[in-house]
């Protein structure tokens, strides 16, 4: 059954169209039933048929394809045949065979193949009139069989009406089936809750060894080794990160903003919503009118998600579902939208990217849409004495001792920070742009120019601040020029949405990464006010960090030799 | 109050980029690290000569201090690996031979010295008693001190006080009713079993401060810090209470002239700021009225650094529509 379940639910989700084009069958037949022709298209040409055997006879002869040798030899259930009959009809779409030469059960295993090729596929509905398997399996092939049997006796007979009134039965037990199956996904997600809840109890447990998360970690030295993923997803059991999210109104607004204002996109839409937390986003989509949602994430929170969305009477549309996207199974083949609130530090830091990427391969309709649709990141040189004499300098002389060991890291680590617009001294740069809609991978793992002027401002360089933006494109055509901020994006179009966590405007939580120069071995500061500075910056993963960012930023007078340095993001 | 602050904290706490930023942020804490200077360095006559133990000893300023104090050798003791910086710095400030810092749990590491004349610690906690050390530097005083040593500080007092935080509470726990135009209330109740450390200012004391717990750490024992006290709080004016906030004294009475601080919403910023406790009900309360509360703690069964908390209180006016009486159970983790 819990085979069963995913293929019929995905029967009626992700193909709301065909579905209505099932049930709504029985109830044309009515009305026309006197002139009901049955038309079977073969499986490789233009030919009809009245009937499903004259046409896979047909086929087996010109073709040589055994419809039935192979749904006997891979021993395939009604289901399998669907999929049979579509994946022969894809594969043979537009004149040019793809067929293999043996089909085999993986060929069959994608459930997308219950999406009919053919609209209102007759053979679909005939499958019930074929011969029964040699050797009689489940009870329900048995059942087919007997209907089979009993249609051939029928249209022997010549009795038309006959084969109508299986053919309205069949339906008829298509939307009992799926009924049940929707009743038992409901039955899943109790049993799923009751469960979650009762892990939820270990959860906090467990949490509670980490528990320095939530408030100051005081005695840092108490925190467990722990697997780094576990730590990661462990990381957002707790209320205060959410909190700090969803009150970061520059994020949360965006994502609002781009939903409400863009419900056509998402009405009547079936919409993941990748590491949903709260639930906010999903609820959003909801709202827009997305026929379904499907609400996924690994953290205790999902608990809270799912009340959430009870609460607000969503819960006929959001799905809540507690795994890695990787790992859960969804209840639908397809969807026609992911959402995603996936940026951490710098963009790339958490690493969350590349599941955003599994799940749009995987998941996304041909044409579906990605929100946000881009993202890009900047690099622009900083200077500002305030901050080095505060958090470089003061360790020189602590209440009257030096303290300097405790600045270890300041010139190794990435520091998150919000950094005042004034102590930037120079251009931004874009270093890089990601259209979220075909980016992969490696696309995350880079090294790419940058130049700048710098400004008036620049007394000395002390170091460089990294950020990154945010785009809402409408379609995934969309495409955002690179050197394009945030604002000046948004303002070129009607109701666009788009935001930065740059210096520039109000602060997010993600803050700026702050990379300082570590003058101590650096050579002459010659960069002042006018000098163009040339470099790379690159992002790398380390050994020891999946999660985590090396970043190596490279500088110098044009034409003069460069300096480089790396920082990392733990 | 400080809420952008918080946020961004929290958010460093995930991120967590720097093991040593709390050392960072208790140095930079001018009320706690001068004071204890001062006990210190202003008893050099009580200092000179002595074995010091420090208990928990981060960075090693507070050994540090010891030795410029005359100290004949101060032994610091701390589990974290801040414990190599504090070896370096140490040693960048020549006080190697002065100073042995050993990495370790108390109970567990060897001690150069049977005994010790001295303990000096800083254990406070949020709240006094969240994720202290307290149990440890008990550990080490009934093993280590000698009969007639001293301890630094010595004396500990818990306050409470109901505050008007109408604002802030909307802000904080009434958020959840309306999120984007959603009801989040499961986060709400989350939010209300947090006590929540901030700064509380002054003017929003409503009631006098009563002290709920005092610790003399000469005497206490490690089950002192399950307990159960009944206490009222007068109003001062007429005015509502949303919320009780908590902070705590420090004493070294050992010292020539006692040097004390406080945590309190009526001084000077600390990094320990108050925890304040928000209440089911808003209670109304007239000039001179009296609430009767109770206050219980208990460290967590499954985590001793975590606090079970429950706070009950009765407004038993004349008023039937200002009556009010209720438990708030809290979960500091």
């Amino acid at each position: 059954m819990a085979e069963a379940y995913p293929r019929s639910d995905s029967e009626s989700v992700s193909s709301s169209d065909n579905e209505a084009d099932w049930l709504d069958k029985p109830g044309e037949e009515d009305e026309d039933e006197e002139q009901e022709q049955v038309t079977v298209v073969s499986l490789f040409d233009d030919k009809v048929f009245p009937d499903a055997p004259s046409m896979l006879a047909y086929c087996k002869d010109k073709f040589g394809f055994d419809f039935l040798g192979v749904r006997d030899r891979l021993d395939l259930d009604f289901h399998g045949c669907v999929k049979l009959i579509n994946f022969v009809r894809q594969s043979v779409k537009g004149g040019s065979t793809t067929l293999p030469q043996e089909i085999t059960a993986d060929h069959l295993a994608d459930d997308s193949l219950l999406i009919p090729v053919l609209a209102d596929d007759a053979l679909i509905f005939c499958l019930d009139e074929l011969p029964e398997p040699l050797s009689g399996q489940a009870a329900q092939a048995q059942e087919q069989g007997q209907a089979a049997a009993q249609v051939q006796q029928a249209s022997a007979a010549g009795k038309r009406p006959v084969v109508d009134e299986l053919l309205q039965k069949n339906a008829q037990l298509q939307a009992e089936l799926e009924q049940l199956a929707r009743q038992f996904t409901n039955y899943r997600l109790a049993v799923e809750q009751t469960l979650d809840k009762r892990w939820g109890v270990d959860d906090e447990g467990e949490a509670s060894k980490t528990g320095s998360a939530p408030a100051e970690p005081r005695h840092p030295q108490k925190k467990e080794e722990k697997d780094e993923s576990a730590y990661y997803f462990e990381s957002y059991d707790h209320t205060d990160i959410h909190e700090t999210m969803i009150k970061d109104e520059v994020r949360t607004n965006a994502y609002r903003d781009f939903i409400y204002a863009n419900k056509p996109l998402f009405a009547g839409k079936v919409v993941l919503d990748i590491g949903c937390g709260t639930g906010i986003l999903s609820m959003f989509c909801a709202r827009a009118g997305a026929a379904r949602v499907l609400a996924v994430d690994n953290s205790a929170i999902l608990d809270k998600a799912r009340e959430n969305v009870f609460r607000n009477g969503l819960d006929g549309v959001v799905t809540c579902l507690r795994g890695r996207i990787e790992d859960v199974t969804l209840p639908v083949a397809q969807v026609d939208v992911i959402v995603s609130e996936w940026m951490g530090y710098c963009l790339l830091y958490e690493a969350m990217l590349p599941s955003v990427f599994f799940a749009r391969d995987r998941y996304l309709k041909p044409g579906g849409l990605l929100v946000p649709s881009h993202a890009s990141m900047w690099i622009a040189p900083v200077s500002d004495a305030g901050y080095v004499a505060d958090n470089v300098d003061w360790w020189k002389d602590v209440y009257g001792f030096d303290m300097r060991a405790m600045q270890a890291g300041i010139y190794t680590d990435t520091r998150m920070t919000v950094m005042p617009p004034d102590a930037v001294c120079g251009g931004a740069h874009a270093f890089r742009m990601l259209d979220l809609h075909t980016a992969k991978v490696e696309d995350l793992v880079f090294e790419d120019k940058w130049q700048t002027t710098l400004s008036d401002k620049a007394e000395g360089l002390d170091g460089f601040v990294v950020w990154f933006d945010c785009f809402f494109g409408e379609s995934r055509e969309e495409v955002v020029e690179a050197s394009l901020t945030a604002k000046e994006w948004a303002a070129a179009g009607r109701e666009r949405v788009a935001f930065t966590t740059g210096p520039y405007d109000t602060a997010t939580h993600w803050r700026q990464g702050l990379y300082l120069i570590d003058k101590g071995e650096a050579k002459d500061d010659e960069a002042g006010p006018g000098k163009k500075l040339v470099g790379k910056i690159r992002y790398a993963i380390p050994d020891d960090h999946a999660r985590g960012l090396n970043i190596t930023i490279t500088w110098g007078l044009e034409g003069g030799d460069g300096q480089a340095q790396t920082w990392l993001l733990h | 109050m400080a809420g952008d602050h918080m946020e961004i904290e929290v958010a460093e706490k995930q991120l967590n980029y720097n093991h040593h930023g709390i050392h960072e942020e208790m140095l930079k804490d001018e009320v706690r690290t001068r004071s204890y200077m001062n006990a210190i360095m202003q008893n050099r006559h009580i200092f000179k000569d002595k074995v010091v133990l420090d208990v928990g000893c981060g960075t090693g300023i507070l050994s540090m201090f010891a030795a410029k104090a005359g100290a004949k050798h101060v032994i610091g003791v701390d589990m974290s690996t801040i414990i190599f910086k504090a070896r370096e710095i140490v040693k960048v400030n020549g006080l190697e031979d002065k100073i042995t810092l050993i990495q370790g749990k108390m109970e567990e590491i060897e001690m150069p010295y049977p005994k010790v004349d001295i303990i000096i610690s800083e254990w406070m906690g949020y709240f006094l008693l969240y994720e202290s050390m307290l149990d440890t530097v008990l550990y080490a005083r009934d093993t280590y001190l000698n009969k007639d040593g001293l301890i630094f500080p010595d004396k500990a007092t818990i306050f409470v006080a109901g505050i008007e935080d109408g604002d802030y509470k909307e802000e904080k726990i009434g958020f959840w009713d309306n999120v984007y135009g959603f009801n989040y209330s499961p986060l709400k109740e989350t939010a209300l079993s947090e006590p929540l450390v901030d700064t509380v200012e002054m003017k929003a004391v409503v009631t006098d401060p009563t002290p709920v717990l005092t610790l003399d750490l000469y005497t206490v024992q490690p089950s002192d810090l399950a307990f159960s006290c009944p206490f009222e709080l007068t109003a001062r004016r007429d005015d509502f209470i949303h919320a009780l906030v908590a902070w705590f004294d420090i004493e070294f009475t050992a010292c020539h002239k006692p040097i004390r601080f406080s945590t309190g919403p009526h001084t000077k910023y600390t990094h320990w700021k108050q925890t304040v406790f928000y209440l089911k009900d808003m209670l109304t309360m007239l000039q001179g009225e009296k609430v009767e509360c109770s206050l219980q703690n208990r460290p967590n069964e499954k985590n001793r650094r975590d606090l079970d908390i429950k706070i009950q209180y009765r407004l038993d006016t004349s008023d039937p529509k200002r009556q009010a009486e209720g438990t708030c159970l809290y979960k500091m983790c």
